[in-house]
C-alpha cells in the first residue's frame, strides 16, 4: 500500500528531531565535561593519568692518560618483591584445580630465584607472604580502612643484581617481583690512584678527589618527560607533552698513567709491609709539563669499600700532610748560592767548625753525621753537609736566601688542582730567630707538603722553572669530543737555566762513590737525587728514633724525563736507622728502573751528557 | 519548468546529511587512524630508546669488565695463574739501536741470507728468500 505524502513528512520530521536532540543531547554532555566538570574532572585526570619521568643522567668516567677506566658506572638492580600481587594473580583464579597449579609454578620459580640472588629458600619465601607496614594513620586511605597499616609492596630481597642476573631472573616471569635499576660507581683498578679519585658514597655524594673536584662535570644533567600513563602504569608515550633531554657526564682524563701509578703502589704496599711506617707517598712527574705520571701514599683504601677505610687512611697526605723536608731542602741554599754567582761548584768551606761568625756574632752550626773537613760546594751536596749548607745561605743573608725558599715554592700552595692542599710552613725572616740561618738551610724550622718538596725538585730538573702541578689533562663531553684541555702552567723562574743543569750535576754526585746516595745510581740513566732525613719531633723535641726519610730526585740529570719522590714517615727499622738512604733510595733506585723500561727513556752518552749539560738540559 | 515537489527538497536535504556524516566519519576515522599510527609510532620509538639503553648498559657493563681483566693488578695475577712467567726487562737485557729496528733486522736476515749463499756455491744453487716491504 503506498505511504502518503504527509505521512512521509511526519516521520523524516520526527526522524530529524530525533537526530537534532541526540545531538543535542551529546552537546550538553560535552558541555558539562569540559565546561561544569572540566576542574575536578581534570584533576582526577591529572593524578590518575600524567606523570613525570626522571631520566638520571650517566655520570662520567674517569680514565688515566692512556684512555684507561679507572671510574665508571655501572646499572645494579635492586630486586623486591610486592606479595600483594601474587596474591591478587591467585586470587583472580577462580578454578581450584587451575589455582594449584599455578601456586605450584610459582613456587618453583622461586625455588630458582633463591639460587639466582644466592638466598636461603626460606628468605624468598618469606617475602612471599603478603604482610602489612604501619603507616600514619592520617595518611592511611590506601586499603579503606583507617587503622594505620596498609599493604606492604616493597620487601626488599636483594640489591647489587648485576644486569646480567637479572636477565636471567627476569626470564622467569615470577609474579610479584619487582625491581629497582640504579646506577653505582665502580672502580675497576679497587685501589689503584684511591687517593686522586676520590669515591660517590651510596647516596649519589661526590666525597673527595677527582670525584668531588671535578663533580660539576661529571654529574652531567637529569633530565624528565612529562607524560601520561596507562592502568598498568606504563607511559604512553604518544601523550608526552614536555621534555627535557638528558645530558649525560663529562668525562675526565688524568695525566696519571695507570700502569706507573700500579708500580709505585706496588712499591709502596713493599714499604707498607717491611716497615710499618706512619704514611709513605711516592710521586712520580714529568719535568718538563709538570704532568703527574702517578701520585699515591701508604696506607691505602678500596675505593669500591671506601665505608670500610677510616678517614685518616683516605688523605691524600702528598698533598695534606706537611713534614720538615730535611736535606732535600738543601737544594734551596746551593742553588740559589749558584745561581746569584756568589759560588761555583768548587768553593770550599770549613765544615769542621762548629762556631761561624756571622754579623759580628759567632753562631753555632749544626751537628754533622760525620767529620768534614773542607768541602766544595758539590761536595756539600753529594755528602750532605749541614755546616755547608749553613754556610751557603749565611753567604746570601737571610732575605735573600728566604726569597729563593718561596720562589722554590715552598710556603704557599702548589695550585695542585684537587685541592685540599696545605700551604705547608715558611716563616719570613722577621720571625726567625738567631739560630734559623743556620738550621733552615738544612730543612729545619720549615714545613713542607711531599708535593711541594717533588715540585721544587722539578724546578731544578726543568731549567729552572716552577710548575703547578698537572694531575687533569682533559674534559670530553659523552661524545667523546675534548672540551676542555689543561696544558704546563708556569708558576715562575726560579733559576737559571745554566744554574739548574749545573746543580743537577752536583745532584748527580749524590749517587756516586761519596755520595749520601752511592749505589743507587742507574748505569747510564744519571739518577740526580737529595737524601733527606728528619728527626721527628715528639713532646716539643727532636728526637733521635724517629724519622722522615725521603729521596727526591730526577734522571737523567742531563736530560731529565722524570721525577721522583719516595717519603716514609717513621719507618719501622731494626737499630732505628730509618733514614733517607736506608728506606726510601733503595725503592727509588728500583722504581727508575722499572720506569726506565716503561716509558722508554734513552741512555745518555757521555758526550750528549756533556752538551746537553751546558745548554742547561733545555730539550 | 515545474518546480522540484518538496519531499524532493529533504530527500536532497537527507542525501546531504548522510554524505556529510560519511565525509565527517571519514575524518573522524581518518583522525582516529592517525592518533592511532602516532601512538604506534610513539610507542615503537619508545622501545626502541629502551632498546639503545639496555644497549648502552650493556657497553657500560663490557667496559667494567674489560676494564677489570686489563688492571695491571689483574694482568699480574694472570701472569702468575698462567704461568706465564713474563717479566719486566732489565737494562741489562736490552739493546738499543739507532735508526729502525725494522730495517735493522732485515738487513741481519739478508746478510744471512748472502753468507749463507757464499757457503753454498759450489754444491747447489743457493737459497734466496725475497724481504718484502713491510721489512723495510
Amino acid at each position: 500500500m503506498p505511504m502518503s505524502k504527509g505521512f512521509a513528512n511526519h516521520r523524516l520530521t520526527l526522524l530529524s528531531l530525533g537526530v537534532v536532540a541526540c545531538f543535542m543531547a551529546v552537546g550538553v554532555r560535552l558541555v558539562y565535561l569540559q565546561v561544569v566538570d572540566r576542574d575536578e574532572l581534570l584533576r582526577f585526570v591529572d593524578k590518575a593519568r600524567r606523570q613525570i619521568v626522571i631520566e638520571h643522567a650517566r655520570r662520567g668516567a674517569i680514565l688515566d692518560a692512556r684512555g684507561n677506566l679507572l671510574a665508571t658506572s655501572r646499572s645494579e638492580l635492586t630486586v623486591a618483591v610486592d606479595a600483594w600481587a601474587l596474591a591478587d594473580f591467585l586470587a583472580a583464579e577462580k578454578n581450584p584445580a587451575r589455582r594449584a597449579r599455578k601456586t605450584a609454578e610459582e613456587q618453583a620459580k622461586r625455588i630458582t630465584l633463591a639460587a639466582l640472588l644466592g638466598l636461603p629458600l626460606a628468605e624468598v619465601e618469606k617475602a612471599f607472604i603478603p604482610g602489612l607496614r604501619p603507616i600514619k594513620p592520617e595518611a592511611d586511605k590506601r586499603d579503606g580502612k583507617v587503622d594505620g597499616l596498609t599493604k606492604d609492596r616493597w620487601v626488599k630481597l636483594r640489591e647489587g643484581i648485576s644486569e646480567a642476573t637479572y636477565d636471567r631472573i627476569e626470564a622467569l616471569n615470577v609474579r610479584g617481583l619487582t625491581a629497582e635499576r640504579v646506577y653505582r660507581r665502580v672502580y675497576p683498578g679497587n685501589e689503584l690512584a684511591a687517593h686522586l679519585l676520590g669515591f660517590v658514597n651510596k647516596e649519589g655524594a661526590a666525597a673527595a678527589g677527582v670525584e668531588s673536584k671535578f663533580d660539576l662535570y661529571l654529574k652531567g644533567e637529569d633530565g624528565w618527560i612529562e607524560s601520561e600513563k596507562d592502568g598498568a602504569r606504563r607511559e604512553m608515550a604518544q601523550f608526552r607533552s614536555r621534555e627535557v633531554p638528558v645530558q649525560d657526564g663529562h668525562d675526565v682524563v688524568l695525566t696519571i698513567d695507570s700502569v706507573v701509578q700500579h708500580m709505585i703502589e706496588n712499591e709502596l704496599r713493599g714499604i707498607g709491609a717491611k716497615y710499618q711506617p706512619k704514611f709513605a707517598t711516592i710521586i712520580v712527574s714529568d719535568p718538563m709539563s709538570g704532568r703527574i705520571l702517578g701520585m699515591a701514599n701508604y696506607p691505602s683504601f678500596n675505593l669500591n669499600e671506601y665505608n670500610k677505610a677510616p678517614l685518616d687512611v683516605q688523605r691524600n697526605r702528598a698533598i695534606t700532610d706537611q713534614i720538615e723536608p730535611g736535606s732535600v731542602f738543601k737544594i734551596v741554599a746551593a742553588g740559589a748560592a749558584l745561581d746569584q754567582g756568589l759560588v761555583t761548584p768548587l768553593t770550599g768551606f770549613d765544615c769542621s767548625n762548629p762556631l761561624v761568625n756571622y754579623k759580628g756574632r759567632d753562631l753555632k752550626l749544626p751537628k754533622e753525621d760525620h767529620d768534614f773537613g773542607r768541602l766544595t760546594v758539590a761536595e756539600i751536596v753529594s755528602h750532605s753537609s749541614n755546616r755547608g749548607a749553613a754556610q751557603l745561605a749565611m753567604l746570601m743573608g737571610e732575605q735573600r736566601f728566604y726569597d729563593y725558599a718561596q720562589k722554590f715554592g715552598f710556603g704557599q700552595r702548589t695550585g695542585f688542582q684537587l685541592g685540599g692542599e696545605e700551604r705547608g710552613m715558611l716563616a719570613s725572616p722577621k720571625h726567625w730567630d738567631g739560630l734559623t740561618i743556620t738550621r733552615m738551610p738544612m730543612g729545619h724550622a720549615v714545613a713542607a707538603t711531599p708535593l711541594q718538596m717533588h715540585m721544587a725538585m722539578s724546578a731544578v730538573a726543568n731549567g729552572g722553572v716552577l710548575l703547578r702541578p698537572q694531575i687533569i689533562q682533559e674534559i670530553r663531553d659523552a661524545e667523546g669530543k675534548v672540551t676542555q684541555t689543561f696544558g704546563p702552567e708556569r708558576v715562575g723562574q726560579v733559576l737559571k737555566p745554566s744554574t739548574s743543569a749545573l746543580l743537577a750535576q752536583l745532584l748527580h754526585g749524590v749517587v756516586g762513590p761519596e755520595g749520601t746516595g752511592a749505589g743507587f745510581d742507574v748505569p747510564g740513566f744519571e739518577i740526580a737525587a737529595k737524601t733527606g732525613t728528619t728527626q721527628k719531633i715528639i713532646d716539643g723535641r727532636y728526637v733521635t728514633t724517629h724519622h722522615v726519610g725521603s729521596f727526591v730526585g730526577f734522571f737523567p740529570a742531563s736530560r731529565p724525563e722524570v721525577v721522583l719522590t719516595v717519603i716514609v714517615d717513621d719507618a719501622r727499622v731494626p737499630g732505628g736507622s730509618n733514614y733517607g738512604r736506608a728506606v726510601a733510595a733503595p725503592v727509588f733506585h728500583r722504581l727508575a728502573e722499572q720506569l726506565v723500561q716503561y716509558l722508554d727513556i734513552k741512555p745518555v752518552q757521555p758526550a750528549t751528557r756533556n752538551l746537553l749539560a751546558m745548554t742547561g738540559g733545555a730539550r | 519548468m515545474k518546480p522540484p515537489p518538496a519531499n524532493a527538497n529533504i530527500n536532497r536535504l537527507i542525501v546531504l546529511s548522510l554524505l556529510l556524516l560519511v565525509f565527517s566519519g571519514t575524518l573522524g576515522l581518518g583522525a582516529v587512524w592517525v592518533r592511532q599510527e602516532i601512538s604506534a609510532i610513539a610507542n615503537r620509538s619508545r622501545a626502541l630508546e629502551a632498546q639503545i639503553a639496555d644497549v648502552e648498559r650493556g657497553l657500560d657493563e663490557i667496559n667494567v669488565l674489560v676494564a677489570e681483566a686489563v688492571n695491571p693488578d689483574a694482568l699480574l695475577r694472570q701472569n702468575e695463574v698462567m704461568r706465564l712467567g713474563l717479566v719486566s726487562p732489565q737494562e741489562a737485557q736490552v739493546r738499543r739501536v739507532d735508526g729502525s729496528p725494522e730495517l735493522r733486522l732485515a738487513t741481519k736476515r739478508n746478510r744471512e741470507i748472502f753468507n749463507l749463499a757464499t757457503a753454498a756455491v759450489g754444491d747447489h744453487a743457493p737459497e734466496f728468500r725475497i724481504v718484502t716491504a713491510s721489512l723495510r
